[in-house]
C-alpha cells in the first residue's frame, strides 16, 4: 500500500494538495463545509446547489461501433468516418514526415503514434506514465510533448515508435507550485521556431501569478522563456495566419456567471505583450463582478469574435489543405468540448469560421450530431477536441470523451 | 492473490449466464454482481462508466487492492468495458442494510451539507463515473470515505478527496449507515 495516492493518473487528483494543506487549518471546526474542489471555485451562494458539472472521459474508450456514429452530419460535398478508434482520452494531434500521427492525452499518462498501412492504422502507445502529455509538436523528426511540469524532446523518434529514445528536456518547472488548475498545454511551433504554450489560470477566477494565464514561447535551442500574451485564462488551441503570421488563439471564459456570460473567444495577438482582459475583463466588454472594480475593458485587447457562453473552444486550426473547396482557404476550423457551466448545453461541434471582405470573422457549425439533447445529463455521446489538416487536405477531428478519430473529406457535388 | 482465489473456490456455484468474464468477480461481488458481504461492493446496476474506470485505476495502479489489482492487471479496455456492459444491466438487489433510526435524518443532513446529493444524485443512485451508493454495503461503503479522507484511496478529479475532507469519523459512520440503507433503484 502507498501512504498517499500515486501521482497523478490524473493531474488534478495530485494538483489539489495545496487546497487541502489550506483545508486541513480548518479541519478543527467540524461544521464548516468541505473545501470545493477547483472547478467549483468561483460559485456564488445560491448555485452551491447547482446540479451542473464536468463530464469525464471514457478512460478505456469505447468502441466506435458502440457508438451514435452515423448520426455525424457535414455538409454538401463533404463526408465524416471513423478514422480510428481504441485511442483512448485522444487529445491534442500532430503529424510526422512519414505520416504517422501522434496523439497527446490529458487525463491519462500516454502518447500515442497512429500509423496508416494501407488504410490499416495501427495504435501504438509510445510514452507511458507521464504527467497530462497534452501537447505534441513534430518538427524536423523531433517529437516535443508538453506536460504540466515541462516540454521534452524525443528525436528521430518517427524511426524508432517501438524503442523510443529518452526524454530530452526543453524546459522544466513549469508547475512549480503543484496547484489546481489550468496547467495541462497545448504547444504549437511559431513561425519563428519557437515552442509557444498555455499557463492557465490557477482556478476558475483568480488572481493569477505572472508567468500564469499567458501565452509564452521558449527557444528550444536556448530554454529561453517569454511571455507572449497576458490576460488569457486558458488557451488550449492556437495557430498562426498563413499570410499575416499573426498569431490566432482561442480562450475559455470564467464559469458561474450563468447560462448567456460570458462567452469563450477567439482573439488574434498582432503584437507580443498585449493584455487579454483576464480576470478584470471578460469577452472584451464584461467586468468582472470581483476583479474587474476600478477597471475598464478599454484597457485590454478585445476578442476577434464571440464564440459562445461555456462553450470549450479546444483546438484551432487554419485549413491550407487542397481537398475543401476554395473558399475553406485560410478559414479556421474550432472543436467546441463543451458547455457543462450551462443549464441549456451547447456546442459539442467543429465550427467553421470564414473571414468577409473586410476581414471580419463568422462562425457556422461544419461537424455536428454529437450533441443529442441539450437538457440532459449527460447531452452528448462525443465530445470534438483538436483538429489537424492531413496532407491530403482531409481534417482529423479527435473526440477524447470516446478515444476516437474521425476524418472529414469532400468529394465534391 | 490467494485471497481472491479462496473467495473463488467458495462460492463456485456459478450461474451458466454469467458472461465467462465476469465469473471471477460474481464469485466475491455476488450473484449478477449483488454482493452479500458487507466488505464487498455490490456492482449491480452501477453505472458502466463507473465500472470501467474503476478497473482501469487498479489496473493502473492508481486504486490498489490485494485482491482487486491482480484481478484487474490482466484486463484490457475492451475487457473492463464488457465487464461494465455486463454488471451495469444487472437488477440491484433490495438494501439488506438497515439504517439505524436515529442516523436516517442526521444522514440525510449530511449527505446535503456536503454535496453528495450533488453528484450522486438526489436519490444516490449515481450517473456516469459516479457510483450508486443507495443500497451499498456498509462496511466498503466506510472504508472508501475513511480512504478519502487519509487520501489513501485514489480519486480521478479530486472530487472525493475534497468532499470527505473534513467529515468526522462519526460523520463517515452516519453516512455509511445511512447511505447503505437506501432503496438502490428507480423502480
Amino acid at each position: 500500500m502507498s501512504p498517499a495516492p500515486s501521482r497523478s493518473l490524473i493531474s488534478l487528483a495530485s494538483a489539489l494538495v495545496c487546497v487541502f494543506s489550506a483545508a486541513a487549518a480548518q479541519a478543527q471546526a467540524p461544521a464548516a463545509p468541505a473545501a470545493p474542489p477547483s472547478w467549483q471555485q468561483g460559485r456564488s451562494a445560491e448555485q452551491e446547489k447547482s446540479p451542473l458539472h464536468p463530464f469525464a472521459i471514457e478512460v478505456t474508450g469505447k468502441a466506435a461501433n458502440l457508438l451514435p456514429v452515423d448520426k455525424l452530419k457535414v455538409p454538401d460535398g463533404f463526408k465524416v468516418e471513423v478514422w480510428v478508434d481504441g485511442v483512448p482520452g485522444a487529445r491534442s494531434m500532430a503529424l510526422g514526415n512519414k505520416g504517422t500521427v501522434f496523439v497527446g492525452t490529458r487525463q491519462l499518462k500516454d502518447v500515442y503514434a497512429i500509423v496508416d498501412r494501407g488504410g490499416k492504422r495501427e495504435v501504438k502507445t509510445i510514452l507511458k506514465d507521464l504527467d497530462s502529455p497534452n501537447g505534441v509538436v513534430f518538427s524536423r523528426g523531433t517529437l516535443y510533448v508538453a506536460e504540466r511540469h515541462r516540454i521534452t524532446r524525443y528525436d528521430g523518434i518517427e524511426s524508432r515508435l517501438d524503442s523510443p529514445p529518452d526524454a530530452k528536456v526543453v524546459v522544466d518547472g513549469l508547475d512549480p507550485q503543484k496547484q489546481p488548475g489550468h496547467f495541462w498545454k497545448f504547444l504549437a511551433l511559431g513561425p519563428d521556431g519557437k515552442l509557444y504554450y498555455n499557463v492557465g489560470a490557477p482556478g476558475n477566477i483568480v488572481m493569477p501569478a505572472y508567468f500564469q494565464a499567458a501565452i509564452s514561447r521558449v527557444d528550444p535551442k536556448t530554454g529561453i522563456i517569454e511571455n507572449y500574451a497576458q490576460g488569457v485564462r486558458n488557451s488550449v488551441g492556437f495557430d498562426w495566419h498563413p499570410q499575416t503570421k499573426q498569431l490566432w488563439f482561442i480562450n475559455h471564459g470564467r464559469d458561474w456567471l450563468g447560462d448567456e456570460s460570458p462567452n469563450d473567444t477567439l482573439h488574434v495577438a498582432t503584437r507580443k505583450g498585449q493584455h487579454f482582459g483576464y480576470p478584470y475583463c471578460h469577452q472584451g466588454d464584461t467586468l468582472d463582478p470581483e476583479f474587474g472594480k476600478n477597471r475598464s475593458c478599454a484597457e485590454f485587447t478585445p476578442p476577434a469574435l464571440k464564440l459562445g457562453a461555456h462553450i470549450a473552444p479546444i483546438g484551432m486550426r487554419f485549413y491550407t489543405g487542397k481537398m475543401f473547396p476554395a473558399e475553406y482557404q485560410n478559414n479556421i476550423f474550432i472543436a467546441f468540448r463543451g458547455s457543462w457551466n450551462r443549464t441549456i448545453k451547447q456546442g459539442y461541434n467543429v465550427t467553421r469560421v470564414s473571414f468577409d471582405a473586410d476581414g471580419k470573422p463568422k462562425m457556422e457549425p461544419f461537424l455536428t450530431g454529437f450533441l443529442v439533447d441539450e437538457k440532459a445529463d449527460p447531452p452528448m455521446w462525443g465530445r470534438p477536441n483538436d483538429v489537424m489538416v492531413m496532407r491530403d487536405g482531409s481534417l482529423l477531428v479527435s473526440d477524447d470523451q470516446n478515444g476516437i478519430i474521425y476524418r472529414v473529406s469532400y468529394a465534391g457535388k | 492473490m490467494f485471497a481472491a482465489a479462496l473467495c473463488f473456490f467458495l462460492h463456485g456455484a456459478i450461474a451458466e449466464e454469467v458472461p465467462r468474464k465476469a465469473q471471477a468477480c460474481v464469485a466475491c461481488h455476488g450473484p449478477a454482481g449483488n454482493s452479500t458481504d458487507p466488505a464487498m461492493p455490490s456492482l449491480a446496476g452501477q453505472p458502466a462508466q463507473f465500472i470501467s474506470m474503476q478497473l482501469f485505476m487498479f489496473r493502473e495502479g492508481n486504486r490498489k487492492d490485494p485482491q482487486m489489482s491482480p484481478m484487474a492487471s490482466s484486463l484490457s479496455n475492451a475487457d473492463m468495458n464488457e465487464l461494465a456492459a455486463y454488471f451495469s444491466t444487472q437488477k440491484p438487489a433490495a438494501a439488506s442494510h438497515g439504517t439505524a433510526s436515529e442516523n436516517a435524518a442526521a444522514g440525510r443532513r449530511l449527505a446535503e451539507q456536503h454535496h453528495c446529493v450533488q453528484c450522486h444524485g438526489p436519490a444516490l443512485l449515481g450517473l456516469q463515473h459516479i457510483p450508486r451508493l443507495a443500497g451499498q454495503q456498509f462496511a466498503y461503503l466506510r472504508t472508501q470515505l475513511r480512504g478519502f479522507k487519509a487520501r489513501t484511496r485514489a480519486d480521478f478529479d479530486g472530487n472525493m478527496t475534497s468532499a470527505a475532507e473534513l467529515l468526522s469519523e462519526k460523520d463517515i459512520e452516519i453516512l455509511a449507515d445511512y447511505l447503505s440503507g437506501l432503496t438502490p433503484s428507480r423502480d
